[in-house]
């Protein structure tokens, strides 16, 4: 067997952080190798500069015994070399063609020749079975199409090396077979696959062998048939695997949140989510799980009061909360946790003591008689929030930004916890964190569930909803399909109500 | 045939109202040869500014300063014109807005600033620059002044359709159908004569731009690539676009078209550059790029909207009394289509307006001369501002972009 990679002795140092540490790889072809490891491991650093868009500082790397020396993607991609992002890297208001197409040609005035190219790619999509319409538009594309036009677009220029960057944290676990089908069959052509990942089960599930990363160096390389995930666990970030929490239910009789026939309409009139009727006692967590783009995320919003309701109502405790503004709403004791930390939840560019005040700015808690903002008040209360939460910064001053992912979600997290609600919406209240900030937020939230706050969480995470809630509902095309005690549901089972595949 | 009348009833219930108005005699001004063939004068330099705010905004730039490359262009196009001839002048106003869309091109993309602030800056430096230049250039001349130029000879011949509209001393047709006076077909008639008479080489060159560009952006390689980078630099970077020089040229682009903009002012209008020519004409031009969708051919008919109410104002008073009328009539369409998506706010506004306007109409015979010229502001206005088609702009338009950044 040859080998298609071969990194040695790769550093690269960024201002205060040695990405990569003298990382040593060797990747033979023709075969599926993960690579684990914590968010800031020094993962995506490695492949950045195996896909040419960084530049070691010190090393070398082989490329099917050639030594290459990159200088941008292009020199990559001609090595035969192609990256799939986790993000996806497509324009929405291109067509199918277009995306894959992009760059293949110099930047000429000569004229495109669509029909030969849609030929080309039709024969590799029957080649692997992954089928496409080339001329759609990219936003017509569900998620899971969306990644095969961009491992099509991989493929088509002659890629033998398929870099996948968390490939899967974007799919529901029907996609994830369908996905991991497609590189079986790629892998038998001869393709070799690096899979980058921090989901230890679907890495043994697909992976040949296994590389763990941990605080930029390569920790060790393993067999995946040989492997157990508690090892790999152990590897990755020197302690066991946390899981979430185990239930005991706690829920008092006395209702947080109820929801009668609540009904919206999307801005060009189809239905956002219709009929939905739920109810969070004090002291409850009930999650919603769903594809992206079901109505949860509408749903949270108009419970919160941003996006315009049709008909329904919203019991916030005893009251109805249906004409109230957004701010009565917060004020009243409803807390929100966004799906987005950086747009939605931080001003990044203010420092810590300032952020805490967001969402309260209007309440007496940081407003004086005489309308000053209280910032004594506010430097007290980031203090505590940095302090409860854990939130690893040099000071209450330093900026939003200068925070790392984790410790941005943990400063919002403990924010709202802090503001003392009745209920909290919490919106994927741990994408895209490390496992340690991971851990402290699903503990936060269990104990202030414990205090009696009643949660509604929506969350792609399945085994985070799983873990956590007390109740799951299953939202599919705006209505709530299922509900399902969480004893009972595996990842499997939500994926299957969240498709539509049972009802 | 229904579904195509469905679809664009929007523009096409217009047009039947303004032939409609246009068979009265007070207003037949409004579809005569004249008032088209002015249209499409006053139309060439917006669509040309709109075509490059287009070619910049599709890379991701954000171009307000339109107006000051196509001050260069306007003070370029008269020097060079004035020494060497027109299509030298031509020339010379293109590459003078292409040389301050190099500038706005290495301010917002090799410094990242603010592309706003960027093309503010450039409108006030094209201003200050073209005075300087203009009192250096014409030290010597009698007619020396800071504000305008020599008198140029900006003839460069003209062209009418044979057969069709009479040149060459052949018989026109579309001028015997319009003379004919027969309702919509002479309407027509007016319309393709003034369309295909004395069209100066200069307009002609400018027209065939238009489908140029279009095939540019959505038949090449180069296009592709120019399009990909204002929806997605990092993942065209991955693909090995060049995107910092896509942008650049894009820019640079956009330049030229607002410095051939601004040469077709002189050469065509006036015959001398003058101070504050341009008279807003660049962002006119933005407004129509954002009327026609960032498309070629919607640049077109937004600017044809403008010049056509340019020319009416130029060409009769009575006509623009006229506009009225067609004004109370698309208000009530309006009304009456946000009635149906239960706006009703909005439709009761429209309403309102729509009355207004008919209660104007009726109750007096001209329109008074403050209002005429400002006709085709207000129209400009009245359409973006009701335009309900669903815009749909370069994604990353306006965002900053570094090299290697992964978002």
């Amino acid at each position: 067997m040859t080998l298609a990679i071969d990194l040695s002795n790769i550093s690269k140092s960024f201002p205060g952080v040695k990405a990569n540490d003298e990382i040593n790889l060797k990747i033979q072809e023709g075969t599926i190798h993960a690579i684990v490891g914590e968010n800031g491991a020094g993962k995506s650093t490695l492949m950045k500069i195996l896909y040419g868009m960084l530049k070691q500082d010190f090393g070398s790397i082989k490329i099917f015994d050639n030594e290459v020396n990159f200088s941008s993607p292009k020199d990559a991609i001609s090595e035969g070399i192609g990256m799939v992002h986790q993000h996806f890297m497509l324009a929405d208001n291109l067509s199918v063609l277009e995306s894959v197409i992009l760059g293949m040609d110099r930047a000429s005035l000569k004229v495109l020749n669509k029909s030969k190219y849609k030929d080309e790619i039709n024969e590799i999509t029957e080649k692997y079975s992954m089928p496409l319409n080339t001329q759609s538009m990219i936003d017509e594309l569900g998620v899971g199409e969306k990644q095969r036009v961009e491992i099509i677009k991989v493929l088509f220029r002659g890629a033998k090396i398929l870099i996948l960057d968390e490939p899967t944290a974007v799919l529901v676990p029907q996609e994830v077979s369908e996905l991991f089908n497609n590189l079986k069959n790629l892998k038998d052509s001869g393709v070799t696959i690096i899979f980058i990942s921090h989901k230890l089960d679907e890495v043994l599930e697909i992976a040949d062998e296994i590389s763990v990363m941990r605080g930029g160096k390569h920790i060790d390389t393993v067999d995946a048939s040989t492997v157990s995930k508690t090892d790999l666990a152990e590897m990755m970030i020197g302690q066991n695997l946390p899981t979430p929490p185990k239930r005991e239910k706690n829920s008092k009789q006395d209702k947080a949140l109820t929801i009668k026939n609540l009904t919206a309409e999307t801005e060009n009139g189809r239905s956002a989510f219709k009929n939905i009727n739920f109810s969070i006692n004090q002291g409850e967590v009930v999650g919603i799980a769903g594809v992206e783009g079901n109505g949860q995320r509408e749903l949270a919003e108009s419970i919160l009061g941003v996006y315009p309701i049709e008909s329904g109502e919203i019991i916030l405790g005893e009251t109805t909360i249906n004409d109230l503004s957004t701010r009565d709403r917060r004020e009243s004791g409803l807390s929100f946790i966004p799906e987005d930390r950086q747009s939605q939840g931080l001003l990044m560019d203010v420092s810590l003591s300032e952020n805490v005040i967001l969402g309260k700015q209007s309440s007496t808690k940081y407003k004086s008689r005489y309308s000053n903002i209280k910032f004594n008040e506010a430097s007290k209360n980031s203090n505590i929030v940095i302090e409860n939460f854990d939130v690893r910064t040099p000071g209450n001053n330093t900026l939003a930004l200068a925070l790392s992912g984790g410790n941005q979600q943990k400063f919002v997290v403990g924010r709202e916890i802090e503001n003392k609600p009745s209920l909290l919406i919490a919106s994927q209240p741990t994408r895209g964190i490390d496992i340690g900030a991971q851990s402290l937020i699903w503990n936060k939230l269990r104990d202030a569930r414990d205090d009696g706050l009643g949660v509604l969480l929506i969350s792609a995470d399945l085994d985070e909803l799983i873990g956590l809630s007390d109740r799951i509902y299953v939202i599919y095309e705006g209505s709530f399909v299922k509900e399902l005690d969480p004893e009972n549901a595996t990842p499997e089972i939500l994926g299957s109500y969240m498709t539509g595949l049972k009802t | 045939m229904i579904n195509f009348v469905k679809k664009h009833y929007l523009i096409i219930l217009p047009i039947v109202f303004i032939v409609l108005i246009a068979q009265m005699d007070k207003y037949d001004q409004l579809t005569t040869s004249g008032t088209f063939g002015a249209a499409i004068r006053l139309a060439i330099p917006i669509c040309l500014a709109g075509l490059g705010g287009m070619f910049s905004e599709r890379t991701g730039i954000v171009n307000i300063g339109l107006e000051g490359m196509m001050i260069m262009g306007t003070w370029f196009g008269a020097w060079a014109a004035w020494l060497y001839g027109p299509w030298y002048g031509i020339l010379a106003g293109i590459l003078g807005g292409a040389l301050f869309g190099l500038i706005h091109a290495v301010g917002t993309v090799t410094f990242q600033v603010d592309h706003i602030v960027s093309g503010v800056a450039i409108n006030i430096l094209a201003a200050g620059v073209a005075r300087f230049l203009n009192v250096v250039a014409y030290a010597d001349q009698p007619t020396q002044s800071s504000t305008q130029s020599p008198r140029i000879d900006g003839d460069v011949g003209d062209f009418t359709l044979p057969y069709l509209s009479g040149g060459a001393d052949t018989p026109s047709l579309f001028g015997y159908l319009q003379d004919l006076n027969y309702p919509f077909i002479s309407d027509i008639a007016g319309l393709l004569l003034g369309a295909t008479s004395n069209l100066s080489y200069i307009s002609i060159f400018a027209l065939v731009l238009i489908p140029v560009a279009a095939w540019v952006l959505w038949s090449t390689p180069f296009g592709l690539q120019m399009r990909s980078v204002g929806e997605l630099p990092t993942g065209s970077e991955s693909l090995g676009v060049n995107v910092y020089l896509m942008k650049y040229i894009g820019v640079m682009i956009s330049g030229g078209f607002a410095g051939l903009a601004g040469a077709y002012l002189v050469l065509e209008s006036s015959g001398i550059y003058r101070e504050g020519q341009t008279a807003g004409r660049g962002f006119i031009g933005l407004a129509s790029m954002i009327f026609g969708n960032y498309r070629p051919f919607g640049i077109f008919m937004g600017s044809g909207l403008f010049g056509y109410a340019d020319a009416l104002q130029l060409r009769s008073d009575d006509a623009v009394h006229g506009l009225l009328i067609l004004i109370s009539l698309i208000l009530f369409i309006f009304a009456i289509k946000q009635l149906i998506e239960k706006k009703y706010i909005n439709s009761s506004i429209s309403i309102a307006l729509s009355i207004g306007f008919l209660i104007w109409f009726l109750n007096s015979e001209t329109v008074p001369s403050e209002f005429v010229y400002f006709t085709p502001h207000l129209t400009t206005l009245i359409v973006l501002s009701s335009a309900s088609q669903k815009l749909r702009m370069p994604q990353k338009v306006g965002q900053p972009y570094r090299k290697g950044e992964l978002s």
